[in-house]
C-alpha cells in the first residue's frame, strides 16, 4: 500500500511538469503538423494544449506568429473527433485579438453552430462571436437570432452570453435581438433565462422608463430562475435607489418580497439589496433577521455571507446589528477564520465600552492561527476602536503592542503601526505609552521603511513628551547598530529633539559631533548640516530647516527639477514652487472587508500633468502651483457634459474645459470654448479639441495670463461652447458625408476667486510664534458680518472660501480659525479669522499678514 | 465507416486520403458544387438540388470519396478582399478544383488572371498536380463550351501540370462526376 502510495506521488510529481519549461519557437514548429493529412486527433490535443498553456501564461506572439498558429490550427477542422473540435475553438478565442485575418473560419464556425452536433453548436458560437466585427455580424445576424430562442439551453445561453459581449461593441445591433432575448426569459432553464435577462435590462440601460416596464412586468410575473430573480433584484434596487419618491415602493415590495423566496441566493440578494439601500429603509430588521439565520447555517458560504453583510452593515445601522451579537459571538470560533475575523471585527465594531477586554481575549486566542491578510483586517479594526473608545486605550495598546513582538510579515507590521502611530496623534493621553511601545518595536524591527517612518514620528512627537531625553537614547542606539538609512533617519530625528528641546541642545550637540564620522555620505551630511544649523542659534532658520520642512510632492519635485535643468539650469531652484504633498486621505467608508483592494493615490496636480503636455509653452509657465477639483458647467444628463479644472501657475491660468459627448449620432469637430474674459485677463492661446466622438472625453484648454495686480484677478468669465456637429452612424461612428453645421452650447460661468490662488495649510504647533515673527510684514483687517446664523456652519464656510481644511478651526464659543498659505508667486500668508455669533447672526474679525500688502488686501476682498 | 467507405477501400485499395483545394471566383459555385458531391456520395438527394447558399466567408471544410479516393476538401471563399488568403493552403494540396462561371463571360479575363497567379505561385510552380477546371453552370442560356472556356483560361498554355476541363452543373451534378473520377485517377496514379 505505502509502495503504491509512492508510486502515485511520483507520478504526480512528473506529471504536474508536462507543461513547464514550453518552448515558444518549438511549440510554433509543432504547430506545424496541422497542416498534414489525416491528423493524429490525440496528438493534436496535446500541442493545441500546450498552445493554449503558453497564452494563458502571459507569453507573448508576434502578429506573425499568431497567424501561423491560427491558420495551422484552422486546418484541423478536417477532424471530426470532438475533444479536439473544442479545443479548436478555445485557441481561436484566444487567437482572436492578436492573429490577422481571422474572419476566415466565419464559414466555417457558421456551419458548425447550425449543424446537427450539439456538442459543437454552443463554442462554435461563442468562437464565432469573438472573430466578427461590425461589418461582419450583419452576416450571422440570422443565426444569431435563432441560436437564442434554441431549445437547447447551452446553445441558447452561448448565444445570450456572446450577444453580451457583443454589446459592448455594436449596441445597435444586438438591441435588434431583444425581442428573441425577451422570449428566452422565460424559458425553464434557470441559466438560459438569467442571461436573457441581462441581455434585454442591458440593451435597454440607457432608457429609464423600459426598465422601469421590464422591471414592473417581470416582479408580477412568475420567474422561475434564482439567477434572474437575483439579477431583478439588483434592478429594482437600483431603480429605487434612483428614485426617492413614493414610485419607488413597488420596487421595495418586490425586494422584501423575495425575501421569502425559497432559494437561498435570491433570499441573500434581496437582503442585501435592502442592507444596502442608500435611503433608511422601513423595515430593516426583516432583511437583518435573514441575514442572522445565514450566520447559524452549517453552510460556509452562507455564514460568511451573513457576517460579511452583517459586517458592512455596522458603518450605517450598528444599532441593527447589535441584536444579532449572540448569533456573531457564536461565530468567533469558526472553522473558516474569513468567518470568524469577520464577526470578530464587527462585534468589535458595534459592541459597547464594556464587552471590549473580553473580545480582545477571545481574539488572542485565535490570532496565531490566522494569515497575515486577517490580522491586518484585525488591526485596522482595533484601530477604529482606538477612535471610538479614547479611554480603553491602555489595554488596546498594550494588545497591539503584543501583535508587533509576534512574527509577521511587513505589511502587518506596518498596519500595527500605522495604528500605533494614530493613536499618538489622536490621543494625547496615550502617547506616552504609544511612543514607548514603538521605541522597543525599533530596537529589533528588520524593515528598514518602518524603522525609518517611526523614527520621523518619534522625532516629531518626542520632543513634545515629558521626557524628550529617554527617547534618544533608542534613537542613537539606531544610530550605532543600523544600516544607513536608518541611521539617517535618526540623525534627523535626533536634531529634531535639538531643535526644541533648549536643555538638550549640548548633548545633542555631542551626539551630531559623533555621527559626523559615520561611513555613510548620507549621514555625515546631514549630521553637519544639522549641527551647523543647531549652532546658529536663529530660531526663524531652525524653524524653516528643522521642525517645520516642508515635503513636496515626489513626483511633481522630479518634474519640476527635470523641467528646471531643462530650461534654465544657470538659475537657482525655488523648492517652494513645487506643491506640497498632501496628507493622504483615509478612504471614508470604513467597512470591514476581507480583500484589500488598493488604489494607488495620486494628486490631481499628477492626474493632469500628461494631458496639459499639449499646451504650447507648457514648460515655460514652470511647475503647476495648483490645479483644483473639476467643476460642472453643465446640467448634468444634457447632451454634452462639459467640466472645468483650473490649473493655476505662477503668473499663468489654464483652464481645461473636459467635454463629454452623450450622443451617439453625432460627431464633434473642432470643438472650441469662447471665454469672455474677465477685465485684467489675458488670452494667450487656445487648444481645441479636433474631434469629440460619442462617449470619449476629449479636453480644450485656455491659457490665459493673470492681471498684474492681485485685487484685479478676481473675475468671472462666461463661457460658450463653440463646435461643428456631423450626423454619423451610431453603430460604427462613422461620420456621414457631408461638412456638417456649426452649433453652439451656452455653458455656465466660470468664477476665479482667492482660494485657488492660495496653497492653504493648516497651522503648525509653532502658529503663534510665526504670526508673532510676522507681525512686521503688511496687515489687513476687516470686520464682516455672515449670512449664515449657526457659528459651526459659518466657520465651515469660510474655510471653503479661503481654500483651509476643516481642521484649522478651533475653539468653542469664539471659533478661530488659523492657517497660513502660500500665494501663486510664492509669497507667503497667514491668516487669523475670529467668528462670534451674536443676535442671529455671526461676526467675523479677519486678519491676514503677508510680506506683500495687496496679497493679503485679496484675501480680504474675496471674503467681502 | 459507411458502406461506401468499405466499398471504395475494397475496389481503389486503401482509401488514400488526399487534400483537395475548391479555388475560383465569387458566385462560380464552389459551395454548390461541394454540396452536391457530399449529399450525392453520402446521404443521396435529400437536401435536393435548388437550396441556396450563403457566400462562403473565410474558408469551410467538406469531405467527400470518389473513385476509391477521399478526398478533404477546401472550399476556399472566392471574394476579391479574400483571394490573397488562398496562398495559405498551397503548400499543403494535393490537387486543384478551379471552378468557373462559364456564363460570365466578362469576369473570365479575371478568372484567367488569377488561376495564373496561383500557377506562378513559388509553392505551386513545379509540382506535378492535378488541375481540374471545372465550366460551372453549363445549364444556363450563353453558357461557353468547355474548350471555349479552357482557351480563353489560356490553359493549353500550362505545360507543368496534368489538366483536365469539363462542363458541368453544379445544380444538378451533371459533368461532376467526370470531372472527380478524372482527378481520382490522376491521383491514384500519381502515389
Amino acid at each position: 500500500m505505502s509502495s503504491f502510495r509512492r508510486d502515485k506521488k511520483e507520478e504526480e510529481d512528473t506529471g504536474g511538469n508536462i507543461f513547464q519549461n514550453l518552448d515558444k519557437t518549438a511549440l510554433l514548429q509543432e504547430a506545424r503538423y496541422f497542416n498534414s493529412t489525416p491528423v493524429n486527433p490525440r496528438k493534436c490535443v496535446q500541442i493545441l494544449t500546450k498552445i493554449i498553456y503558453l497564452l494563458n501564461q502571459g507569453e507573448k506572439l508576434t502578429t506573425q506568429e499568431a497567424t501561423d498558429i491560427f491558420f495551422a490550427t484552422t486546418k484541423l477542422f478536417q477532424s471530426k473527433d470532438v475533444v479536439l473540435r473544442r479545443l479548436v475553438y478555445l485557441c481561436i478565442k484566444e487567437l482572436s485579438s492578436m492573429a490577422q485575418d481571422v474572419i476566415i473560419v466565419t464559414s466555417s464556425l457558421t456551419k458548425d453552430m447550425t449543424g446537427k452536433e450539439d456538442l459543437y453548436r454552443a463554442a462554435a458560437i461563442r468562437a464565432l462571436c469573438s472573430i466578427t466585427d461590425s461589418t461582419m455580424l450583419q452576416a450571422i445576424e440570422r443565426y444569431m437570432k435563432q441560436a437564442i430562442v434554441d431549445k437547447n439551453p447551452a446553445v441558447s445561453s452561448a448565444a445570450l452570453v456572446s450577444a453580451l459581449h457583443l454589446s459592448a461593441t455594436v449596441p445597435e445591433l444586438v438591441r435588434r435581438w431583444v425581442n428573441d432575448a425577451q422570449e428566452a426569459i422565460m424559458s425553464d432553464n434557470a441559466m438560459v433565462s438569467y442571461h436573457a435577462l441581462a441581455v434585454v435590462a442591458g440593451a435597454r440601460k440607457n432608457d429609464r422608463l423600459s426598465t422601469v416596464k421590464l422591471v414592473t412586468k417581470l416582479s408580477r410575473s412568475p420567474l422561475r430562475s434564482p439567477f434572474a430573480l437575483c439579477l431583478l433584484v439588483r434592478y429594482a434596487a437600483k431603480l429605487a435607489e434612483e428614485d426617492q419618491t413614493e414610485a419607488s415602493e413597488p420596487y421595495l415590495e418586490f425586494i422584501e418580497c423575495c425575501l421569502r423566496h425559497k432559494s437561498e441566493i435570491v433570499v441573500y440578494e434581496a437582503a442585501h439589496a435592502i442592507v444596502n439601500l442608500r435611503k433608511s429603509a422601513r423595515d430593516l430588521a426583516q432583511a437583518v433577521s435573514v441575514l442572522q439565520i445565514f450566520c447559524g447555517s452549517s453552510k460556509a458560504t452562507l455564514r460568511l455571507a451573513g457576517a460579511r453583510t452583517l459586517a458592512k452593515l455596522t458603518t450605517k445601522h450598528p444599532n441593527a446589528v447589535a441584536a444579532c451579537a449572540v448569533d456573531l459571538e457564536n461565530l468567533i470560533s469558526d472553522p473558516n477564520r474569513s468567518v470568524a475575523t469577520l464577526a470578530v471585527t464587527t462585534l468589535l465594531a458595534t459592541g459597547a465600552e464594556s464587552s471590549i477586554d473580553r473580545l480582545m481575549k477571545q481574539i488572542s486566542t485565535f490570532m496565531s492561527e490566522i494569515s497575515d491578510e486577517f490580522k491586518i483586517v484585525v488591526v485596522r479594526a482595533i484601530r477604529r476602536l482606538c477612535t471610538k473608545y479614547p479611554r480603553k486605550h491602555q489595554s488596546l495598546a498594550s494588545f497591539l503592542a503584543g501583535m508587533l513582538r509576534d512574527e509577521g510579515g511587513v505589511q502587518y507590521k506596518t498596519a500595527i503601526a500605522d495604528a500605533i502611530i494614530a493613536l499618538i496623534e489622536e490621543n494625547p493621553d496615550a502617547k506616552e505609552t504609544g511612543l514607548a511601545h514603538l521605541c522597543e518595536f525599533i530596537e529589533d524591527c528588520e524593515h528598514t521603511s518602518l524603522a525609518v517612518r517611526i523614527l520621523y514620528v518619534l522625532g516629531r512627537e518626542g520632543p513634545k513628551a515629558r521626557q524628550p531625553s529617554r527617547y534618544i537614547r533608542y534613537i542613537y542606539n539606531r544610530v550605532i547598530l543600523e544600516s544607513g538609512p536608518v541611521r539617517a533617519a535618526a540623525v534627523s530625528a535626533v536634531a529634531r529633539f535639538g531643535a526644541t528641546c533648549e536643555d538638550l541642545l549640548p548633548n545633542i550637540s555631542v551626539l551630531l559631533a559623533r555621527c559626523q564620522l559615520d561611513d555613510d555620505d548620507e549621514v555625515r551630511d546631514r549630521a553637519i548640516f544639522f549641527s551647523a544649523i543647531l549652532n546658529s542659534n536663529d530660531p526663524q532658520l531652525i524653524s524653516d530647516y528643522i521642525t517645520n520642512v516642508p515635503t513636496p510632492n515626489p513626483v511633481l519635485l522630479e518634474k519640476a527639477l527635470h523641467d528646471h535643468l531643462r530650461l534654465n539650469p544657470d538659475k537657482p531652484f525655488n523648492i517652494l514652487s513645487v506643491p506640497s504633498s498632501e496628507p493622504t486621505k483615509e478612504p471614508e467608508e470604513a467597512p470591514v472587508q476581507i480583500e484589500t483592494r488598493k488604489q494607488p493615490v495620486v494628486s490631481l496636480e499628477e492626474l493632469y500633468s500628461e494631458q496639459l503636455k499639449v499646451v504650447p509653452g507648457i514648460e515655460k509657465l514652470g511647475p503647476p502651483f495648483k490645479t483644483c477639483k473639476a467643476i460642472d458647467l453643465t446640467e448634468p444628463e444634457t447632451e454634452y457634459r462639459v467640466r472645468c479644472v483650473k490649473h493655476i501657475f505662477a503668473r499663468h491660468l489654464i483652464l481645461q474645459f473636459e467635454c463629454l459627448n452623450t450622443l451617439s449620432d453625432q460627431l464633434l469637430e473642432k470643438v472650441r470654448v469662447r471665454l469672455e474674459s474677465a477685465p485684467g485677463y489675458k488670452i494667450l492661446c487656445e487648444v481645441p479639441c479636433e474631434q469629440l466622438p460619442y462617449d470619449k472625453q476629449g479636453s480644450v484648454f485656455c491659457l490665459l495670463e493673470f492681471p498684474r495686480g492681485p485685487i484685479e484677478t478676481l473675475g468671472t468669465f462666461g463661457a460658450t461652447l463653440e463646435f461643428s456637429v456631423r450626423d454619423c452612424d451610431p453603430t460604427t461612428g462613422l461620420p456621414d458625408g457631408g461638412d456638417g453645421y456649426s452649433d453652439t452650447y451656452p455653458l455656465e460661468e466660470v468664477d476665479v476667486g482667492c482660494a485657488e490662488q492660495f496653497r492653504a495649510h493648516v497651522a503648525p504647533d509653532d502658529w503663534e510664534a510665526s504670526w508673532e515673527r510676522a507681525a512686521s510684514a503688511a496687515e489687513a483687517s476687516d470686520t464682516f458680518v455672515l449670512s449664515q446664523s449657526d457659528i459651526n456652519e459659518a466657520a465651515s464656510a469660510v474655510c471653503d472660501h479661503l481654500g483651509l481644511p476643516k481642521a484649522a478651526i478651533s475653539g468653542d464659543a469664539v471659533k478661530e480659525i488659523r492657517g497660513g498659505g502660500l500665494w501663486r508667486e510664492g509669497t507667503p500668508m497667514l491668516v487669523r479669522a475670529r467668528l462670534v455669533a451674536s443676535q442671529g447672526s455671526v461676526t467675523m474679525k479677519l486678519t491676514a499678514r503677508s510680506p506683500r500688502e495687496d496679497v493679503a488686501t485679496l484675501l480680504l476682498a474675496a471674503v467681502g | 465507416m459507411g458502406l461506401l467507405d468499405k466499398l471504395s477501400s475494397w475496389m481503389g485499395g486503401g482509401g488514400k486520403v488526399v487534400t483537395v483545394l475548391v479555388l475560383g471566383l465569387d458566385n462560380s459555385g464552389k459551395t454548390t458544387m461541394l454540396r452536391t458531391l457530399t449529399t450525392t456520395e453520402q446521404e443521396g438527394q435529400r437536401q435536393g438540388p435548388g437550396a441556396s447558399s450563403v457566400p462562403t466567408v473565410g474558408q469551410r471544410q467538406e469531405n467527400f470519396q470518389s473513385g476509391g479516393v477521399s478526398f478533404r476538401a477546401w472550399d476556399v471563399s472566392g471574394a476579391a478582399r479574400l483571394r490573397s488568403l488562398w496562398e495559405r493552403h498551397y503548400r499543403h494540396c494535393d490537387a486543384v478544383i478551379f471552378v468557373v462561371d462559364s456564363a460570365d463571360h466578362l469576369r473570365l479575363v479575371v478568372a484567367r488572371s488569377e488561376l495564373e497567379l496561383m500557377l506562378s505561385h513559388p509553392d505551386m510552380s513545379g509540382r506535378r498536380l492535378p488541375l481540374l477546371v471545372l465550366a460551372n453552370k453549363s445549364d444556363a442560356p450563353h453558357a461557353l463550351s468547355a474548350p471555349h472556356v479552357a482557351s480563353a483560361l489560356g490553359l493549353e498554355r500550362i505545360t507543368d501540370k496534368p489538366w483536365h476541363v469539363c462542363a458541368s452543373s453544379a445544380l444538378s451534378g451533371e459533368g461532376l462526376g467526370d470531372g472527380v473520377s478524372w482527378l481520382a485517377r490522376q491521383l491514384r496514379e500519381k502515389h
